[in-house]
């Protein structure tokens, strides 16, 4: 416990040099610019900043990347709050009091509430981060291929079923994509080229970078160029500063949805956007005032903001102690430590302990960055939503195109962006969602590795894969989600509680 | 479904066929991926455990693929509603249509023929005063004058081409296309 104490200062004082502050200044403003502007989101701001940063020493590169993520979900609130349009998807349930504040002549306090919110709910995660992750790296020290094929294929399930809320097919035929597009090119075990139709860039697989910039860059700018209509600004000039009183009033629901955030960012593939939605929600059943949400009211905005906040660090548990991004943004952090030579995993608190508390400590420095700036860059910040779209989408698809290329110099990268630039797009009109995609790519290969590993330990018995204590309890949730998601098995389940519910099921 | 709007029905509508469409597009893709992992080399001279082919995996994606494909197009006929193909083709005749080719159109143009054939600094040049430029004029409800938005456009493609190109190289180090 004290050396945890002492690992974190360590973590903190690591990034106490002008080097590190500088970066961190610029890196979170870039990400509260980034997520303020309708049509650039976290997930895309950090892939295009991986390509950047990639000359960069790798504890600076993460830092990088984890303030901009860290700013780009707290910028989102921006435009939810003074425009009614989330900048990032993480920000849709923002809107639905943020702007009604914002109509009766309080954008200031709405976006001083927004910010002391984003920054208690991540301080929230944080603490679960540095409690969970260490008892979870050393759980997962256990695991063997048989547990490690099941937890890839679950996470890439359990993200389709609950990021399709209301048709999970379209979920998992995402995720099957996904997990298809990892099969191309060598694989891991024989050294096989598959799937390359003699094409020889396809040897070395499809990067998750550039499909990343394709799928979050490319496909975003065809949506938002193809509407017509540009939204109208609405802000007023009250106080932004939060008294301390608006802070305190609603702890309870502080403390609850940033408990629901860290829960939806622990579950793999599983984003800011239901945490919002999902703590958002809670709050309104549990609320004494909960006719007045959705029309302004303080604590449905605490509890979007907390809750999606509360998601990074929550999403930094799976991805650190099993390689398994707790979100599509965390997916592209996996590339990038990879690239940056460090390898998330079990091993990663054996190999690298001080890594963990480093990762804990950039999250503190940036939320107490993003709180600086929400609270004081109030003007600057309108005058960025004021870019019209015409001139900032060429500029952003020239970005799309320098960082596929940029960091393997091939203009084959640059194609995979565009190609998954389109299908990303007629996928997403479709309603597929993106991050069991993302989470498919990145895991297929932990998938088809450990699934023949395994078999090839057993001789070809099928058995360990269900009779292993950790692997049956992983295969049981897998199955259960998968039947649950069918319509006809879960009215059937819904059915039987009702029977012995007195008050009927809901 | 009484509650919802002439043109709420028409996207779920579109939205059936469009399903339907991609059911059946992935059944075949599905089958097709099943079908090239089959016939990938087993390795056997290789003298590999017969449980690790590198076609397993793919393959039983493949079959999955196939699986959803069949219940998707399956649940679209089901629920037909009375959805007819023109529904869905009717996408394309609307202004976001034009729109959203425009976009393709000069995307494409850009990543895909001018990098790589003149300098960087030219193409991004080009195809940011060409972004610029339509949507301010042609493809805008409120168009602004020509030779306003021609200038503006300009000054505008020429500090991106140049910021773009010093800020890449020099600051990131990084090679530009």
């Amino acid at each position: 416990m004290f050396e945890g104490f002492t690992l974190l200062g360590a973590g903190i004082a690591h990034f106490m040099t002008p080097e590190g502050l500088f970066n961190l200044a610029w890196a979170s403003l870039l990400g509260v610019v980034i997520g303020a502007l309708p049509g650039l989101t976290a997930t895309m701001g950090v892939a295009l900043l991986v390509t950047l940063t990639y000359k960069m020493p790798p504890d600076q590169a993460i830092l990088c990347l984890m303030a901009l993520y860290v700013g780009a979900i707290y910028g989102g609130s921006r435009s939810a709050i003074l425009l009614a349009i989330p900048g990032t998807p993480a920000s849709a349930a923002t809107t639905l009091d943020g702007f009604p504040l914002a109509r009766a002549g309080k954008a200031g306090m709405a976006m001083g509430i927004a910010t002391t919110s984003s920054a208690l709910g991540t301080l929230v995660g944080i603490a679960f981060l540095s409690l969970i992750a260490p008892l979870l790296a050393e759980f997962a020290l256990r695991f063997g291929s048989y547990e490690f094929f099941w937890l890839a294929l679950f996470g890439v399930l359990i993200s389709g079923r609950l990021t399709a809320i209301d048709d999970p097919l379209k979920g998992y035929v995402a995720g099957i994509l996904g997990l298809l597009v990892a099969m191309v090119g060598m694989e891991g075990l024989h050294a096989f080229q598959r799937f390359t139709f003699g094409i020889s860039s396809l040897g070395g697989g499809v990067d998750l970078i550039p499909a990343m910039v394709g799928a979050f860059g490319f496909a975003e700018i065809l949506g938002v160029m193809k509407d017509r209509v540009t939204p109208k600004l609405v802000t007023s000039d009250d106080r932004v500063l939060p008294r301390l009183s608006d802070l305190t009033r609603y702890w309870r629901t502080t403390i609850r949805s940033g408990i629901i955030g860290t829960i939806a960012g622990i579950i793999p593939g599983v984003g800011e956007d239901i945490g919002s939605w999902a703590s958002y929600a809670a709050a309104r059943r549990k609320s004494k005032e909960a006719d007045q949400f959705g029309k302004g009211s303080v604590e449905g905005l605490v509890a979007a903001e907390t809750g999606n906040s509360a998601v990074i660090p929550g999403a930094m548990i799976p991805t650190l102690t099993l390689a398994l991004p707790g979100s599509a943004s965390a997916a592209v952090l996996i590339a990038a430590m990879f690239i940056h030579g460090i390898r998330p995993g079990p091993m990663l608190m054996q190999e690298n302990p001080q890594f963990l508390y480093q990762i804990v400590g950039i999250l503190l420095l940036s939320t107490i960055a993003i709180t600086i700036y929400g609270l004081s860059l109030t003007k600057l910040l309108v005058r960025v939503l004021l870019v019209p779209r015409e001139k900032l989408m060429p500029v952003v698809y020239v970005l799309c195109v320098v960082g596929s290329f940029a960091i393997t110099q091939r203009m084959f990268d640059v194609y995979v962006m565009v190609a998954f630039g389109l299908i990303g797009f007629v996928l997403r009109q479709m309603r597929y969602p993106m991050a069991p995609l993302v989470l498919g790519i990145i895991l297929g290969d932990l998938l088809d590795v450990n699934l023949r590993r395994g078999l090839l330990i057993s001789d070809g018995d099928v058995t360990p894969f269900f009779t292993r204590p950790i692997s049956a309890v992983l295969f049981a949730v897998i199955l259960i989600t998968v039947l649950m998601s069918m319509s006809a098995i879960n009215r059937g389940v819904a059915n039987v509680f009702k029977r012995f519910s007195p008050n009927g099921a809901n | 479904m009484s509650d919802t709007t002439p043109e709420e029905q028409l996207v779920e509508r579109r939205m059936n066929r469009a399903d339907l469409i991609t059911g059946i597009v992935f059944t075949l893709l599905g089958l097709a991926i099943a079908y090239w992992s089959w016939i990938m080399p087993r390795l056997e001279v290789r003298g590999i455990h017969p449980a690790t082919v590198p076609g397993l995996v793919p393959g039983l994606l493949g079959l999955a693929l196939a699986l959803c494909g069949v219940v998707l197009a399956g649940r679209a006929v089901a629920n037909s509603q009375g959805a007819r193909f023109a529904d869905f083709f009717s996408i394309f005749k609307e202004p976001e249509a034009g729109r959203f080719a425009v976009v393709v159109a000069l995307a494409l143009i850009y990543a895909l023929v001018l990098v790589g054939l003149i300098p960087f600094w030219l193409a991004t040049a080009l195809f940011v005063f060409s972004f610029i430029f339509i949507f301010e004029t042609w493809a805008s409800s409120n168009p602004k004058p020509l030779p306003r938005a021609a200038l503006w456009a300009l000054v505008q493609a020429v500090i991106v081409a140049g910021l773009v190109t010093v800020v890449f190289e020099d600051g990131f180090l990084v090679r530009l296309p």
